[in-house]
């Protein structure tokens, strides 16, 4: 009788952790990604976190860490930098974006409409967006050179005298934009190619038919459909912009002066050169807060023309 | 210190066998009492310490130092393994390589703006605690201390212990072209003023331009300038040790405003964007009549593939205010890590000992690296290839100045970059440029606890 029971009560007890386990699969099918993302996300930050409120010194081999409280805020609101590379970090994603985003849709409706050769624009398009970064800041060096580049010197074969691309202050930024809108537009044009191409026929189609001209179709259905995709384009081209490193870091060093300094490079400037890793968490996370309300506005904004639908 | 062990090993065995070849050789008619040394010098040296791992920075010397590193296999039998990597990851690699249980690396190579972050955080073995004998000969150039450290005032001095070895002397020369100084019955400048005369002799822009300063980054070749006017960035008292700042003295200005004229009135147009590259580009494709750079550019003027002015660029000791002369160091030095086993240790200070022999810098100059032997540069001077730049390396050696060197110098050095390059295109004035620095330099040194004296 007593082993009868002991065995029931087993059999109870399995049937009811199967029950439970049944009852909440979701969650623990969800167990893995969320280890995942703890481990890979939440822990960084968490030392990041950590690091920002600290110095850190290599003393005989061991890092050693010292907790400064808010120092690095002080360090922060002193540095001269720091408002220069901030302002020029949002000039550029502004003027980027944008002019990313108006010629990478320009293209993409010229190469949807195109009737032969598509696939060779769009091959061509691509091109930019395939050549490693280090690659294109050292050619775009060498054309830039104010002695030898071959802008210059097509330049002077017209007559002209060729500007200081990346000797002059006012222009070391707009020299690094030009780089980008080369490099970076056909990223965009990938996207809006592809939301143009997935965009009904049958709409724009009638509306020619019920007599309205191109302009009210491109206004009234064509940009209307395409918003969510201009959305998602434009997010993920800012937070990259946002993070530029390797065309300011090969064109200008972020000179002359702190004129093409941009946040990303004084980062790298402050942990790895002057190994200030406690001040270098600080300015990281500054800039992943300062992402996110990006991102955070992006996703406003598409909720918003969602809901518009 | 080597374990001893009473079991027959190889070894034992070959060094046996060396021993009997060598009986036999040393009896052995016709052989020259010459080749006899050398054949027992070298079976005696086979393989006589561990194998080493060099972490060495990929550069335009690292031909020679492989040169160095195949001879000195050739020569003892001891293996050697190269860890060649880009300058950008050097001090990753080093300080990773000293915070393990034990280093990857057996040396490692230190540039002289971080190699006192090794020295003061005891990452490499003073060399005493390895071999307490060590002496170093006196004909290697110390490059104003940068081999030792004074934990007392934190600095290298000469009173310092030896924590590193130079290998690479890379210094900064006066380069001009000769056939045109000759054309012209131009003097060498020997002073700044000269310079300029010079200058207006020659610069005719665009087809050619009377000088180029560096001004990105502009730190080092500048340094040079403050030196010569008789100040400096930083400067320690080594009585006190008391730091003081030395960018708001008089002559400060006296050198920057000399720095700006010379680069604005008699280089390119794009002087504010002028790196080492561009300047040797100019040089090296004949529109530059002089200029102020690193010291290891000379082989570049003698490349035919790259330069039209071969044999036409004379070297000489950079020029001087009324301070006198003043050429900076840009040097690397070789540590051994502080955890290693103590017969790496010793494997590495052997490898050192005998890349700093005199036979062994000269075939490492001979093969295009920096030597950094005093011995060495007044033996070359009379070469027929290298004697034109070997002979000004040699010269300046009295001229030598250290830069800034403290755990601190990465960020003093980027305040003196962002605040020069502001000045050079006239965001502040120079007055402004130097006032500014010198108040976040002085920030810097407090913020780091060292005893500074107020700004003037």
């Amino acid at each position: 009788m007593m082993a009868t029971s002991a065995v029931d009560m087993t059999r109870q007890q399995r049937w009811r952790l199967s029950t439970f386990l049944d009852a909440n699969f979701q969650y623990w099918a969800l167990a893995p990604i969320l280890i995942f993302l703890a481990v890979l996300t939440l822990y960084p930050v968490g030392q990041l976190l950590r690091m920002s409120v600290s110095d850190m010194a290599f003393v005989k081999g061991k890092l050693e860490w010292t907790y400064v409280g808010l120092d690095h805020f002080q360090t922060l609101r002193n540095d001269p930098v720091v408002p220069d590379a901030l302002k020029n970090t949002l000039l550029f994603v502004v003027v980027v974006v944008c002019v990313e985003a108006v010629l990478g849709l320009l293209l993409a409706i010229l190469v949807s409409r195109a009737r032969r050769f598509a696939w060779f624009y769009r091959s061509v398009y691509m091109i930019p967006l395939l050549i490693p970064p280090i690659a294109i800041g050292t050619i775009w060096r060498l054309m830039y050179d104010y002695n030898y580049g071959i802008i210059n010197q097509v330049l002077f074969e017209l007559g002209l005298t060729g500007p200081l691309w990346t000797a002059n202050p006012d222009l070391a930024l707009v020299s690094v934009m030009i780089v980008d809108v080369w490099h970076w537009t056909s990223f965009l044009f990938l996207i809006m190619l592809a939301g143009v191409e997935s965009l009904p026929y049958e709409l724009s189609e009638a509306a020619r038919v019920d007599g309205a001209n191109e302009v009210q179709v491109y206004r009234h259905i064509f940009f209307p459909l395409l918003r969510p995709t201009i959305i998602v384009a434009l997010m993920l081209r800012t937070i990259l912009a946002f993070k530029v490193f390797d065309q300011i870091f090969l064109l200008t060093g972020g000179g002359p002066g702190t004129s093409s300094e941009v946040i990303s490079l004084y980062i790298y400037k402050v942990y790895f050169v002057q190994t200030r890793l406690g001040y270098g968490a600080l300015l990281a996370l500054l800039t992943a807060v300062i992402m996110s309300v990006f991102v955070v506005f992006y996703q406003w904004l598409n909720n918003y023309v969602n809901r518009q639908r | 210190m080597s374990r001893s062990n009473p079991k027959l090993t190889r070894r034992h065995l070959l060094k046996g066998a060396a021993a009997a070849t060598g009986a036999l050789l040393a009896s052995a008619p016709g052989v020259s009492f010459a080749q006899k040394a050398s054949t027992i010098n070298f079976l005696r040296h086979r393989a006589q310490v561990e194998p080493i791992t060099i972490l060495i920075n990929d550069s335009p010397w690292f031909p020679g130092f492989e040169v160095l590193v195949n001879n000195y296999v050739d020569a003892t039998g001891n293996d050697v393994n190269l860890n060649v990597t880009p300058f950008a990851g050097m001090l990753e690699k080093s300080r990773n390589a000293v915070q393990g249980n034990e280093s990857e690396f057996d040396i490692l190579n230190l540039n002289e703006q971080w190699y006192m972050q090794f020295y003061a955080g005891g990452l490499v073995k003073p060399i005493k605690e390895i071999k307490p004998d060590f002496e170093l000969d006196p004909n290697v150039i110390e490059y104003d201390s940068s081999t030792r450290w004074d934990p007392n005032v934190r600095y290298s001095t000469p009173d310092g212990e030896i924590y590193g070895l130079p290998i690479n002397g890379n210094i900064q020369l006066f380069f001009y072209r000769r056939d045109l100084f000759e054309a012209e019955g131009v003097a060498v400048p020997t002073t700044w003023d000269e310079v300029e005369a010079a200058a207006q002799v020659f610069h005719d822009p665009p087809q050619m331009h009377g000088f180029t300063i560096r001004s990105k980054p502009p730190n080092w070749e500048y340094q040079a300038y403050l030196e010569s006017y008789g100040t400096s960035v930083i400067r320690l008292d080594v009585e006190t040790g008391e730091w003081s700042v030395g960018l708001t003295a008089p002559e400060a200005l006296e050198a920057t405003n000399v720095w700006l004229n010379l680069g604005r009135n008699y280089g390119p147009a794009n002087y504010a964007d002028m790196g080492q590259a561009e300047n040797l580009a100019l040089m090296a494709s004949g529109r530059l009549a002089m200029a102020h750079m690193v010291g290891a550019a000379a082989p570049n003027f003698d490349n035919e593939d790259q330069s039209v002015v071969v044999g036409n660029v004379g070297a000489d000791v950079v020029p001087g205010g009324p301070a006198g002369r003043a050429t900076m160091s840009g040097i690397w030095v070789m540590g051994i890590p502080h955890n290693l086993p103590e017969a790496r240790q010793v494997a590495a200070l052997t490898f050192l000992e005998w890349a700093l022999s005199k036979e062994a810098q000269l075939d490492y100059a001979l093969a295009g690296a920096i030597p950094v032997r005093q011995d060495v540069y007044e033996e070359l001077a009379g070469d027929e290839k290298l004697g034109w730049w070997m002979k000004a390396m040699g010269d300046s050696t009295p001229y030598i100045k250290a830069q800034p060197r403290l755990a601190e110098t990465p960020q003093i050095v980027e305040v003196v970059d962002r605040r020069m390059s502001q000045a050079i295109i006239d965001e502040l004035s120079p007055e402004e440029a130097l006032q500014e620095a010198a108040e976040e330099i002085q920030a810097i040194l407090e913020g780091g606890g060292y005893n500074v004296t107020p700004l003037e």
